[in-house]
């Protein structure tokens, strides 16, 4: 039938790549804001893990725009990194948690000790 | 159909950013943050990137997710997040920061899209299976351009790995001497010191 065809034209295109570029950013800014607002070191980190992915998408949105792997490509090196980058981090919080006993940001305010 | 999929996986990973931000307890934060990553993953698989979307679920779901539970179960820090915090009087600035920043970078990508010079020939048909033009200046290089419907005969990962290990060979070297160190720094951090007396 010619109208349910018409009716469901805006939904068979593909998502525009702005779409993704402005869900990216969402997410981006809600990772940031909770790097700002949160004092639990581990919830910080958390935060960080979300903004490297808002920004794997905005990366792949392109891939796919442009018809290119490099996108890909580099989101497959921003996830080793990223893990390297978990597992050196979470080494240090435990370090500094042996320490202090806490994992407060605002207890690590002080450089001594 | 793609649409209808985007629209309910962006809510689902919006909402759930959000309640990882606002959740009290570090806990409720990390399986929110989960979900978000497989949210994530559905996104992978509408754009195309399916060796990505698998990647991301075993690698940042699967094992990053899991160390951090790991070392939140570990550290015991089940006790809620104590409201009072030296730095409260601040707090109103960082999100009329993180407004802005939001307002900013969508008026940024919809002015971009709204202008002629950059509305990309393929975002209208992803369908098309034309010579699609290639904009990167090295893209002679490349051994193989991304289109959905030709990968099917060879398989994407092959394609993937086509690109990965001829022009991206040296940056894969360095990032297995970048995770060597990073475990050489892990262990180093982990090992028990001598009690200062």
């Amino acid at each position: 039938m010619p109208d349910i065809a018409s009716l469901l034209a805006p939904f068979q295109s593909p998502v525009p790549t702005s779409w993704y570029l402005i869900l990216s950013a969402v997410l981006f800014v809600i990772g940031a804001l909770g790097v700002l607002l949160r004092k639990n070191a581990l919830t910080i980190f958390m935060s960080v893990e979300l903004m490297l992915n808002a920004v794997n998408l905005s990366f792949v949105a392109f891939a796919r725009q442009f018809r290119q792997f490099d996108g890909q490509i580099f989101v497959f090196f921003v996830m080793a990194v990223a893990a390297a980058e978990v597992a050196i981090g979470l080494a240090i919080i435990v370090d500094i948690f042996r320490s202090r006993n806490s994992v407060d940001v605002d207890d690590v305010s002080w450089l001594k000790g | 159909m793609e649409f209808i999929v985007f629209v309910i996986a962006a809510a689902v990973s919006v909402a759930a950013a959000i309640a990882m931000v606002l959740q009290r307890h570090a806990m409720y934060s990390a399986l929110f943050l989960v979900l978000v990553f497989f949210c994530l993953a559905v996104f992978y698989v509408l754009l195309g990137a399916y060796f990505l979307a698998v990647v991301q679920v075993a690698v940042y779901a699967g094992a990053i997710m899991v160390l951090m539970l790991f070392v939140l179960m570990l550290l015991n820090v089940a006790r809620p997040e104590s409201t009072d915090r030296r730095l409260a009087s601040l707090r109103p600035f960082a999100v009329l920061a993180g407004i802005i920043l939001i307002v900013e970078l969508v008026a940024a990508v919809v002015s971009s899209s709204a202008a002629p010079s950059a509305t990309a020939p393929a975002a209208s048909g992803a369908t098309t299976l034309a010579a699609t033009p290639t904009v990167a200046v090295r893209a002679t290089a490349t051994p193989a351009t991304y289109e959905p419907a030709g990968a099917v005969p060879v398989g994407h990962t092959q394609l993937l790995a086509a690109v990965l290990f001829t022009r991206y060979l040296f940056p894969f070297e360095v990032t297995s001497i970048l995770l060597l160190g990073a475990i050489l720094g892990a262990s180093v951090l982990a090992r028990k010191r001598p009690q200062l007396t």
